[in-house]
Formats: structure tokens, C-alpha cells, sequence
């Protein structure tokens, strides 16, 4: 009898986690997470330098670092020095970064980053004012998708060839260490949160440091008008999202798709802030995290089909889409004249009674 | 002197076509309901959308325009904002088949020979005088129709569907397509696209899709409503004020959901359980249904666009500005479509073979109406699949013409038998 109930308990909490507004719970751990990565510091709370989203050292109350600040950082040695014994301490980081990023996957960029949910409030900004939003076209997309891996084959590269000779080429300027901070936004624009202004700036030192933050002002500029027009903007040419996908695979938290569920209706790639296709239009895959996916977990809000979408910690479902889910999420109306034709109105005052 | 006795012919065919489709609407009826004992409460209010209208009498609110539609490829939501009134007028009355066939040649679906036949006579349900018919370009027969307007004396819109749904390029050409709708419909009814006229109405057709699905679950739970039944629901649906069809429906599924917990039900466990796929049976077409379910087989599911593939499909609309809604809209109406027009078609495959599954079908009836090529060409590659993962499909091809249904029941009786005999071995 107890086992009854207890089987009765969890299938109520399955509906109500299943029939749940998942996008507003994103929004208030993203507030959290916001106020955590830019003030958390002041409050003496350490995080760590190895996280796989955009903590920036540069703010002053950041309680953690960024892992592509350390991965240039590290990088920035003789061929002798990476293979010596110190060179462990490099897969030491990627190993905590590593064990940071597993337990979240991409939903560090979906829930946690600083930056992309600066984007999202850019978004809600737009909205407010009832601007239309921009999508790349199927093309556009394809061409553009590979810029990350470019950014983060880049930002690898330059630091090893600052202090190494590749084929017998000159070494870089030393005025181009840790390459991707210098056109990062989110080293311009998060401690503008802080009040701090002083990364506006265009460093004089030499030709390369004037090329480098004079291109990170420019992308900064970008990055605020992209996300005005282009949901995730940013997000798209994150190397930092490209680096988490190299890994994507062995997250804790996964999202599958049943494809013989799947009517291809769109409905998942529809409200895809980034624009994914492949979520509607794969029926083979079973791992639908694509590389510019950042987990938010929208597409699964919207599916109608029951299980076709389920997000998953290792084996157990957590949040599935369900036809009642659904129509709670998007078919239900407000509309009072419209409730009470279909008696609804009164039969919910019945229940608050 | 011609001109008189034109009208006058034409006064004659209609009025003898109006006679033939009362008695045609009347014995369906019959059929459908006084041939099986069983009857749901909750089914008599649909019934009685099927009664024959008085003379002079019309189902349709008379402030507003009426918009007919001749496919689902129509997005109602944006008929509804405007404060119009949808109908869909695909035919299924042999007794406008005759008078459609005068301008059409012979090999011709008579779905599309009836329906010009309605149009042209004034036989729609309910009595409907459309304001605008829109014609979407899905099968070549039925696109071809709306060049013979001046003929019928009605005004035609082609809306223009892409002949493919997967590429971008098809996406981009049907959202701009359904923009031109828009524009036109604005037109027509005089009133402009708002946002929040357009929100309520996606609101309002989700409710009814909602409460369809429901529907569809209970009878994937148990055989507690016949398919006849469940097509007349869907086929009340095609003129009734969306509203009540959404409460009435209400109404029905609770009956049903009583009759779960009480066990009663309309069949066996041992009757057969069937899929319907191919042409759409349209009231008062309801041959096969019918006589599949006096064999003692139950339909539980039809892939037809008269019934599932018209109410399942939903609206997800991420930012609520018409910039967003009436793209969110009109993707509802290609991507998730199985209808065979587009190619390729493997969605339609995968369709069935969930829906097999799901509902536990024992076999399939593929139906096709003579003349309609496309879904005589998706038959072959269906039967294929079907038969790979191990059910039995059964090809009618069928006219509107009752005469020849002894041949139809001759076949279905032995598939129904056969189906019986493999559920006895199990």
C-alpha cells in the first residue's frame, strides 16, 4: 500500500515537474547565477578559475575565472616547459574544468553564463519595445557556425606561437597574450556592471595591443547590437561553447530525442534562441545536443509529442515533453470572455474555493 | 431564350441534386446511428450537425464573412482573427458528384468533382454562401478548379503551397504565401490583423486541438466509440463554430472516460482493430467505416486530412507579435503535414508506423478514390513498409457511386476475417 502511494507521489511529481514553466525557472537561477558571477566575489565567495562559463576576472566581484583565460594563460610556454612536469598542471585544469563542466553540460551557457544572460535580458529589452527579431538562413548558418572552432583553434594557437616558432615563422608579439580576453565582450562589458569602466580602453603599447583591444572594443559594439536583433547572438561564435561540445557527450545532463515520436512539426526549432534545425528535423540521433545548443531546454517546452524530447541526468528522466505539458505552456488562453464560454472560469474558482 | 433555359436547367439540377443529398444525408445517417445499438449520449449534439438545414436557413453567424476553405493547408487561426467565419468545403455527397462532372473530365476524384459540384450547386454544409473560397495548390486536381470560377459564380484565392516541405526555400515561399493570405483576407473582411485578435484565436484552436487529443487518447486507452463516430466528429469540425465543438467534444470525452472506468465497451478484445489512411472519407462518404465496423472491426485511428492530421498539429509561437505569430502559424500547416502532394513523404510513413504502434493496430485499410494519383502512388511504398514490420494492408480503391460497394465489402469481410483468424492463433 505504501509502495502505491509512494508510486502515486512520484508520478504527481513527474506531472507537475512535466506541466512546469521551465523558461521562468531559467530566468531566476539565471538572475542568481548573474548576480554570483559579477558580485560574488565581493562577498568573499571563491569559486575557482576553472569554470566553463564567461567569469570574468576582469570584474572586480567575480568569485571565480573563466577556463579560457587559464587554457591561454597556460599556454603562453616553450614546447620544453609544456613537456616537463609542469606541463601536468595543465591537464590538471582541463581535468576541473572538466568536473565543473560534466555535471551541467551546456547548460552552463543556457542557466549560469554572465553573458548569455546579459542576451537574454538584451532580448526581453526588444520585446518590450516589439522589435522584430533576425534569423540567419540555412546558409548563413552553416558558414558561420564554424567561426568558434576557428576562435578556439586561435586562441590555442597564438599563445604557443607567442613563445614557440611554428615551422621556422617568427614568434608572435608578446602584445598578443591570452588573444580571445583581448576581443572577449564580456571583458568590456561585465564590469560595466561593477561600475567599472576601464576596460574601455585601446592599449598603446604596441601595434599589437592596439589591434587586439581596438578589435575587442569593436566586438563589443557588435555584441550589444547583435543580441539586440539576433537572440544568442554571441553565443554562436563562443569558443568557449565550442570547447564544452568537444566534451558534450559525457554530461550527466543529456537530452535525447525519440525520432519515430518526432512529427517534424518545428515546433522545438522554432523557439530555438540560436535557430537549430536539426532538433525537428533529425529523426536518427538519439544525443540532440548540437554544438550551438546551450540546454535551455525551450524546445522540450514546446513539443507536444509525449516523450519525444527528455532531458536526462545519466538514465533517470527529469523533464520530458508531454501533450498536457503543451497545452499548459502555450494553448491555454487569458482571455476571461473566452474561459467562460468554456465554463472554465467558473470551474477554477470552484478549485481556489 | 438560351440564357432562361440555362437557368432553368440549372434550377432543375439543383433541386433534384438537393432532394438526391437529403435522401443521401439521411440514410448515411440512419446508418450510422440506428444500424449499431449503441449509443453515446454525448454523440447526439454532433449527429445533429449532419441533419439537412431548411431552405433559406444557415449555420454561419450573418455579420461576419465566410471564409470556405477546400484543403487543410488553410491556416484558420488567421480566418478567425479577422473576425470571419471558416468552413471547409471538401464534398464527400455523391449527389453533387454528377453536376461536378460536367465540367471536368472523366477521370477525375470524385472528391473534387463533388466538391465543385457543392460549390456550384449551393450544397455546402450548413447552407454556407461563402464571401471568398481559397484554394490551395496542393493536388493538381483540385488546384485546377478555381481556373473555372467565372463558371461557378464564386471568387477563388489560390494560395500557393510549395510542392516540398523539407528545404528552407519551401518554408520562406508558404510563410510568404500565407502573408499574401493575410493581405487578401483583409481585404475581403475589411478588418485588420491585430495581435492579440490573432493570439486568442491560436488559443482557441489549440483548446480544440487539445481537447482532440484527449479525445484520440481515450480511444487509444479502449474501444469505447466507434471510427463512424469519431469521424463525424472530426468532419462537424469543418463547419461548426469552433467553440462548441471544443465543449461538446468536452462533454463526449468525460462520457467516455465514465465508460473506461465502467467497462463498457463498443467492441471485444478480440475485434480487429483498424487504421484508415488514404483519400479522406468526407460525411456522407462513410463507406468504409461504416462497413468496416458492421464486420465487427473497430477503426481506432485515421490518418486522414479529414480527421487526425487536421486537429494534432500545434501552434508554438515563441515571441506573442505578429512578426512571430503568423510565421508560428503557418508552419503548423507544412511542416508536421503528411500530405503525399509533398515530396518526399517519409513523415506519413513514420506517422503510421507510431501510430500502429500506439494504438495497436491489428491492420490497415488504404483507401484511395479512383483518380486520385497521389495517393495511389503512396500506396505501394506504405504497403511496403507496413508489410516489412509485419501488418496486413488492404488497398480499396473506391468511387462515390454506393452501387459498387459490393466488391468493397466482398474484400474488406475476407480481411477482416483474416485479421480475426491471426488473433485467434495469438
Amino acid at each position: 500500500m505504501n509502495l502505491i502511494n509512494k508510486n502515486m507521489q512520484k508520478i504527481k511529481i513527474k506531472k507537475y515537474i512535466n506541466n512546469s514553466n521551465v523558461s521562468r525557472f531559467r530566468f531566476w537561477i539565471q538572475l542568481l547565477s548573474f548576480f554570483l558571477f559579477v558580485y560574488g566575489g565581493y562577498f568573499f565567495i571563491e569559486i575557482g578559475s576553472r569554470l566553463p562559463i564567461f567569469s570574468c576576472p576582469y570584474v572586480e566581484g567575480s568569485p571565480g575565472g573563466c577556463y579560457l583565460i587559464g587554457v591561454q594563460h597556460e599556454l603562453h610556454s616553450t614546447w620544453a616547459t609544456i613537456f616537463s612536469p609542469r606541463g601536468i598542471s595543465i591537464l590538471k585544469s582541463l581535468g576541473i574544468f572538466l568536473i565543473f563542466f560534466l555535471f551541467l553540460n551546456k547548460a552552463w551557457c543556457g542557466f549560469v553564463c554572465p553573458l548569455g544572460t546579459l542576451q537574454d535580458w538584451i532580448t526581453r529589452l526588444r520585446k518590450m519595445l516589439g522589435f522584430s527579431f533576425v534569423r540567419y538562413g540555412e546558409m548563413s548558418f552553416k558558414r558561420l557556425k564554424s567561426i568558434k572552432y576557428i576562435l578556439l583553434f586561435l586562441l590555442i594557437l597564438i599563445p604557443l606561437a607567442i613563445k614557440n616558432s611554428f615551422f621556422g615563422l617568427p614568434f608572435l608579439p608578446e602584445g598578443m597574450h591570452t588573444p580571445f580576453c583581448q576581443i572577449c565582450p564580456a571583458r568590456i562589458i561585465l564590469p560595466l556592471f561593477t561600475g567599472d569602466t576601464s576596460q574601455i580602453f585601446v592599449d598603446f603599447t604596441d601595434p599589437a595591443t592596439i589591434a587586439m583591444t581596438s578589435l575587442g572594443l569593436i566586438i563589443a559594439a557588435l555584441f550589444l547590437v547583435g543580441s539586440f536583433v539576433k537572440k544568442r547572438f554571441f553565443c554562436f561564435f563562443c569558443p568557449m561553447s565550442a570547447l564544452q561540445f568537444l566534451f558534450s557527450k559525457i554530461g550527466i545532463l543529456r537530452m535525447v530525442k525519440d525520432g519515430d515520436k518526432c512529427t517534424r512539426c518545428g515546433n522545438c526549432s522554432r523557439v530555438c534562441d540560436i535557430g537549430i534545425t536539426e532538433i525537428a528535423d533529425d529523426v536518427l540521433s538519439k544525443n540532440i545536443v548540437k554544438d550551438d545548443c546551450m540546454m535551455c531546454f525551450k524546445c522540450v517546452e514546446a513539443c507536444p509529442e509525449e516523450d519525444a524530447l527528455k532531458v536526462k541526468v545519466v538514465n533517470f528522466d527529469i523533464f520530458s515533453a508531454t501533450e498536457e505539458g503543451f497545452f499548459k505552456r502555450y494553448g491555454e488562453t487569458d482571455d476571461p470572455e473566452h474561459l467562460e464560454k468554456h465554463g472554465l472560469l467558473n470551474s477554477n474558482k470552484e478549485k481556489d474555493e | 431564350m438560351s440564357n432562361i433555359t440555362d437557368t432553368d436547367r440549372y434550377n432543375r439540377l439543383k433541386k433534384t441534386s438537393t432532394i438526391h443529398y437529403n435522401m443521401e444525408v439521411n440514410q448515411v445517417l440512419s446508418e450510422v446511428i440506428d444500424d449499431f445499438p449503441d449509443k453515446l449520449t454525448g454523440m447526439e449534439y454532433f449527429y445533429n450537425k449532419f441533419r439537412p438545414l431548411e431552405e433559406g436557413k444557415s449555420l454561419y453567424p450573418k455579420d461576419k464573412k465566410l471564409i470556405a476553405s477546400m484543403c487543410i493547408h488553410v491556416p484558420i487561426e488567421i480566418i478567425y482573427a479577422l473576425d470571419a467565419t471558416p468552413v471547409r468545403i471538401c464534398s464527400g455527397a455523391y449527389s453533387a458528384d454528377a453536376a461536378g462532372s460536367d465540367f471536368l473530365p472523366a477521370k477525375i476524384c470524385p472528391m473534387v468533382k463533388s466538391t465543385l459540384g457543392a460549390i456550384y450547386l449551393d450544397m455546402l454544409p450548413g447552407n454556407a454562401n461563402p464571401d471568398l473560397v481559397i484554394n490551395p495548390t496542393t493536388c493538381d486536381q483540385k488546384k485546377k478548379i478555381g481556373e473555372m470560377e467565372e463558371e461557378i459564380g464564386k471568387e477563388f484565392y489560390v494560395l500557393e503551397v510549395p510542392p516540398s516541405k523539407d528545404s528552407e526555400e519551401a518554408r520562406q515561399y508558404w510563410q510568404r504565401s500565407v502573408k499574401k493570405m493575410v493581405k487578401k483576407l483583409e481585404k475581403v473582411t475589411g478588418n485588420r490583423l491585430r495581435r492579440r485578435k490573432l493570439k486568442k484565436s491560436i488559443k482557441m484552436v489549440s483548446m480544440a486541438q487539445a481537447e482532440f487529443r484527449r479525445f484520440m487518447r481515450l480511444r487509444k486507452n479502449a474501444p469505447v466509440i466507434f471510427g463512424k463516430d469519431a469521424q463525424l466528429i472530426t468532419n462537424a469540425y469543418f463547419f461548426d463554430d469552433i467553440d462548441n465543438w471544443t465543449i461538446n467534444l468536452k462533454i463526449l470525452n468525460d462520457e467516455l472516460e465514465e465508460r473506461i472506468k465502467q467497462e463498457v465497451l463498443v467492441v471485444g478484445p478480440r475485434a480487429p482493430r483498424v487504421l484508415l489512411t488514404g483519400s479522406p472519407s468526407i460525411f456522407p462518404n462513410m463507406r468504409t467505416p461504416i462497413l468496416v465496423e458492421k464486420l465487427g472491426g473497430i477503426v481506432v485511428y485515421e490518418e486522414f486530412c479529414s480527421s487526425s492530421r487536421m486537429l494534432s498539429d500545434t501552434v508554438a509561437v515563441d515571441e506573442w507579435f505578429l512578426y512571430d505569430m503568423v510565421p508560428a502559424v503557418a508552419d503548423r500547416y507544412l511542416k508536421p503535414s503528411t500530405c503525399p502532394n509533398f515530396t518526399p513523404n517519409d513523415d506519413r510513413i513514420r506517422k503510421i508506423l507510431l501510430a500502429m504502434k500506439d494504438y495497436k493496430v491489428d491492420g490497415v485499410v488504404y483507401q484511395t478514390f479512383t483518380g486520385c494519383q497521389l495517393y495511389d502512388m503512396e500506396s505501394r511504398k506504405i504497403g511496403q513498409e507496413l508489410e516489412k514490420a509485419g501488418y496486413p494492408v488492404l488497398n480499396v480503391e473506391l468511387d462515390y457511386n454506393p452501387k459498387d460497394s459490393g466488391q468493397l465489402t466482398t474484400r474488406l469481410e475476407a480481411f477482416m476475417e483474416s485479421i480475426k483468424d491471426n488473433k485467434r492463433k495469438k
